[in-house]
């Protein structure tokens, strides 16, 4: 696989393992533990994915990265079937969606690398290396397209909620006006109207 | 040094990060923003910034720049430091923006920028140059 298109890979990787971490102080204990190991193991694999030459477990981490988008669309497919929001409450949109994106990317990508290495005994061409303006180029573009997929994503999660801008809270917090006079809407007759 | 990524990004991210730190003085001093003031000034009318934030740019700037200049294996090793500082930053930036605890005046750009930051410094350190050993690493 090109060196460049790795680095990609180990984007999405961290990317999405950095928002299911974000999500396990705010969901239930039974889904926070799925989430934690899920998002440790995406990181590590993506800091493994820059780091050594060679994929570690393509097939396995194919089927990890798309058990979370199968598991995570039954939730909410069932949950609009049963009419109990309160399940998709349990994962916000934002963050599972962006999380869904990145690990859509990887499924794409490992497909391509496995297909391209099915047969053993006829591998693919080794990539040449990329010129070192061409890499850092390609890395700076995936770099910014990553962070700004995932800043959003965290900043949806329970530790976004406290980064909100300064004057975010005045608009959405102001209590409604209350009438102190029950009698206010009532439409008494007048004069004119007997 | 054209031929490494390492040396490469280093001595480019240093120049970058030195110049953003410099135009930074201009931004807090327009505002009269004070040394560890959680309402920064903004710098291209985008990312908040105070004075302890410029400090750290300009010392991230050099480190970067000197290191960019000087080899493969130190441009290598900041890299990596640099960019997992930056993620650190970037998470606890998630949490005290908006807080007191925000001495360095992060706002949701900066949060960005940080992980961008990370993202480019961590891949290129870890991912380039493997001939060449990290002292870090």
């Amino acid at each position: 696989m090109p060196q460049i298109t790795r680095t990609w890979l180990g984007f999405a990787a961290i990317g999405a393992g950095l928002i299911h971490l974000a999500l396990v102080t705010s969901s239930p204990l039974p889904v926070a533990v799925v989430l934690a190991g899920l998002g440790i193991a995406e990181f590590g694999w993506g800091v493994l994915t820059f780091a050594r030459d060679r994929l570690v477990g393509p097939r396995i981490v194919r089927a990890a990265a798309l058990a979370p988008v199968i598991l995570w669309s039954l939730l909410v497919v069932g949950a609009a079937l049963l009419d109990a929001t309160w399940l998709t409450s349990l994962l916000p949109l934002i963050p599972m969606s962006i999380a869904t994106i990145l690990e859509l990317f990887a499924t794409a990508v490992l497909s391509g690398h496995l297909r391209r290495n099915q047969d053993p005994d006829n591998p693919p061409p080794t990539p040449e290396a990329p010129t070192a303006g061409r890499y850092l180029l390609s890395i700076l573009a995936g770099g910014v397209l990553a962070s700004a997929l995932v800043t959003p994503a965290l900043a949806a999660t329970e530790a976004g909620r406290y980064a909100q801008s300064h004057g975010g809270h005045h608009a959405e917090f102001v209590p409604a006006q209350v009438d102190d006079d029950p009698l206010s809407d009532l439409v008494l007759p007048g004069h004119q109207q007997h | 040094m054209t031929k490494s990524p390492n040396r490469l990004l280093a001595t480019v991210f240093g120049a970058v990060y030195l110049l953003v730190g410099l135009l930074g003085f201009v931004a807090t001093s327009a505002a009269g923003v004070g040394f560890f003031d959680p309402d920064g000034g903004l710098l291209l009318g985008l990312f908040e910034v105070n004075i302890f934030h410029n400090i750290a740019h300009l010392l991230i700037g050099a480190a970067l720049l000197i290191a960019g200049l000087s080899n493969v294996r130190a441009a290598k090793s900041v890299n990596i430091a640099v960019g997992a500082a930056y993620l650190l930053l970037g998470i606890i930036g998630l949490f005290i923006v908006d807080s007191p605890a925000n001495i360095l005046a992060i706002n949701g750009a900066d949060n960005v920028l940080h992980f961008a930051s990370a993202a480019v410094l961590l891949a290129v350190g870890l991912g380039a140059d493997k001939n060449v050993r990290a002292s870090v690493a």
